[in-house]
């Protein structure tokens, strides 16, 4: 079994407008199934650029990017839209939570896109709040919720489909410190059960969860490194 | 995703927002409620002037001097003032004698100044025969109606209409007296039961009917007749008759070929047909109008629908990321539309129906009109399905804006 799940190579995203602006260029990495990986950078380094593009939001403009075998150049949107729903899950800074819907509705939303049957929902949902301890805030409003307990439904809503790989893009930003290490700490067990973890963020702490650390610097590659050994030489991570 | 689940999503989005909902509704509502309101009056009011055509009485037909359309003395001609004087006492004899007629009146009219004492009044007097009584249903309440013999020996004597009777006596019992119509004496000796107006416009309570003959050679000068009114015998089809009679007055007038007749022969059912044909374009008109409401209403849910696309950006950006599919954003976005136009159908149409009821409750029971109250099928099936394609419509555009937003743009947008 080929372990490797991204393979990404002379990857390039350029914005059009009145001057064209490179966000990547020519980067390229692969990362295996059940890898925790940071991704930093500054701002305008091209991080997020690079998740939207891993994560099948957004399409390079050029180079080669395959996820599980499949190359983005040989999917339609629909072939997207179909991977994001069965294989990825997806944590934001924002939470992006419907506010108005209960903490259920939002954690099925996945399962109703993926067509999963009505008698099979409630089960999986059900465990997928019990899994970021919310069962009992399961009927109430998202939108009454703190911003810790937000993201954990969030989380839940990302593993509802049980996805291989969960992108997370500054998931701990908007959070206490508090909440940002039990969310953390969620996706620390989540990888130690087999996922593959993708996350984005600035800061320091937050990063030496992962395993590797891939540094983007004005839209270039500038390292890509086992946690382990950065930390060894005691390298400051910005 | 499934329609069930869209359709259950599209429903929440709603309910979350019941005001919005509503007024973006309202439009629909009241374009529909129009449409009923109209199309109802409009069959009501179709109804009342078929009833009021068919009150002047049974199995009739009209002979009128003329020729047919687009001839010499097609009735544009008579009516720029061009006297035809086709219509005689022969073809009246000829008529009687037909089997399949059951009576025939004839019929001359003038406008005078009647006199009674003090009193006088400008109105319409009408020479008819005894028979006109019986063919177009008009009963006296006092007196009696003249005969036949008065006819013969140009007995001057008139019954008249309630307004005439009350202009000229008050209070007073016409019956026995003596009213002048161009200075020539009639005694009044039947007053008729009121009518009102009639289908043709003429107040038939103004009225003063007296003997054709009386009318023909003392009052007018003439020897024929403006018009002659016939009943059809129960037994015999109406448009046999009516080859009858046109028959009969081509062989009286010596014409070969029909398109040069000099008269023309309508049948009740002829004047229904084309009543009903004006009155089917009025309510059609009223409730083409009535439509452009709904139009207006439609325009309204695409605007409210086109806020709420951009109200919702990041909602669709976050579907699209988690596996929504373009199809998917837009049937919810259609269905919100379908549902906003359906049950603003359906409210509409209760409102329609209340309104109706309460506006023929007042015409016909504190006003006593003699209106019908009609609700048609018609019009609430017309009402659901111009909502519906309306919904569909004026849905899809927003629908499609939402469907084609770009995940990313989408989730960044503020």
């Amino acid at each position: 079994m080929n372990d490797v799940l991204i393979h990404v190579e002379n990857l390039k995203k350029d914005y059009d407008g009145d001057v064209v602006t490179t966000a990547l260029s020519d980067v390229s990495f692969d990362i295996k199934r059940g890898e925790f990986v940071s991704i930093m950078g500054p701002s305008g380094s091209g991080k997020s650029t690079l998740l939207h593009i891993l994560s099948f939001l957004d399409r390079p403009t050029s180079g080669t990017y395959s996820f599980s075998g499949k190359k983005i150049q040989d999917l339609t949107d629909n072939d997207l839209a179909f991977v994001r729903n069965s294989e990825m899950g997806f944590v934001f800074q924002a939470f992006n939570l419907l506010a108005r819907q209960t903490v259920y509705e939002n954690v099925e939303l996945p399962l109703i896109y993926s067509e999963t049957a009505v008698n099979k929902r409630k089960e999986i949902v059900e465990n997928a709040i019990a899994s970021v301890g919310l069962t009992e805030k399961m009927f109430m409003p998202a939108g009454k919720l703190s911003g810790g307990q937000k993201q954990r439904v969030a989380i839940a809503r990302a593993l509802v489909n049980n996805p291989p790989v969960i992108f997370a893009d500054e998931p701990t930003g908007n959070l206490d410190s508090k909440s940002g290490l039990q969310v953390m700490q969620i996706l620390k067990e989540l990888h130690a059960k087999g996922h593959t973890i993708i996350l984005v963020t600035h800061e320091t702490y937050t990063a030496q969860y992962g395993e590797r650390l891939i540094v983007l610097k004005d839209g270039f590659l500038e390292k890509d490194e086992p946690m382990k050994k950065i930390l060894n030489k005691n390298v400051e991570l910005k | 995703m499934r329609s069930k689940d869209a359709f259950k999503s599209a429903f929440k989005s709603l309910t979350q927002a019941p005001m919005r909902s509503f007024l973006t509704m309202l439009g629909i509502i009241i374009g529909i409620a129009s449409v009923i309101l109209l199309m109802s009056l409009g069959n009501s009011a179709q109804k009342l002037i078929l009833e009021q055509v068919q009150s002047v009485g049974s199995n009739l037909m009209f002979v009128i001097p003329g020729g047919p359309s687009g001839s010499r003395l097609s009735s544009p001609a008579s009516v720029q003032g061009i006297i035809i004087k086709t219509l005689n006492d022969k073809d009246l004899a000829s008529l009687r004698q037909e089997p399949s007629i059951e009576a025939v009146s004839p019929e001359v009219r003038g406008q005078a100044r009647v006199v009674f004492e003090n009193n006088d009044s400008e109105t319409t007097y009408q020479g008819v025969s005894s028979e006109f009584f019986k063919i177009r249903d008009f009963k006296v309440v006092k007196g009696v109606i003249f005969s036949k013999r008065d006819e013969e020996t140009y007995n001057k004597v008139a019954v008249i209409g309630q307004s005439i009777a009350t202009d000229l006596f008050g209070a007073r019992d016409p019956i026995g007296k003596t009213i002048r119509v161009k200075n020539i004496n009639f005694q009044v000796i039947g007053l008729l039961e009121e009518k009102g107006v009639g289908p043709f416009g003429v107040d038939q309570d103004e009225l003063i009917l007296i003997p054709v003959t009386v009318a023909q050679k003392q009052l007018l000068g003439i020897d024929y007749f403006a018009a002659i009114t016939i009943q059809a015998k129960d037994v015999y089809n109406i448009d046999y008759t009516k080859q009858r009679v046109e028959t009969i007055l081509r062989l009286n007038h010596r014409i070969e070929d029909k398109t040069k007749d000099d008269f023309q022969v309508s049948t009740q059912e002829d004047a229904l047909a084309i009543l009903g044909d004006i009155t089917g374009i009025l309510t059609a008109f009223l409730t083409a109008i009535a439509s452009i409401s709904l139009v207006v209403g439609g325009i309204g849910i695409m605007n409210i629908m086109l806020v709420s696309v951009i109200e919702r950006t990041r909602e669709i950006g976050l579907r699209k990321a988690i596996g929504a599919t373009n199809k998917d954003i837009m049937q919810q976005f259609l269905f919100e539309a379908i549902i906003l136009t359906f049950v603003g159908g359906i409210i509409g149409i209760l409102s329609g129906a209340i309104l109706v009821t309460l506006i023929y409750f007042v015409l016909i029971n504190v006003l006593s009109t003699g209106w019908f109250f009609s609700l048609p099928i018609t019009s609430i099936v017309i009402s659901v399905v111009v909502a519906t394609i309306t919904g569909v419509v004026f849905g899809i555009y927003p629908a499609r804006k939402a469907a084609k937003k770009n995940p990313i743009d989408a989730l960044r947008y503020e």
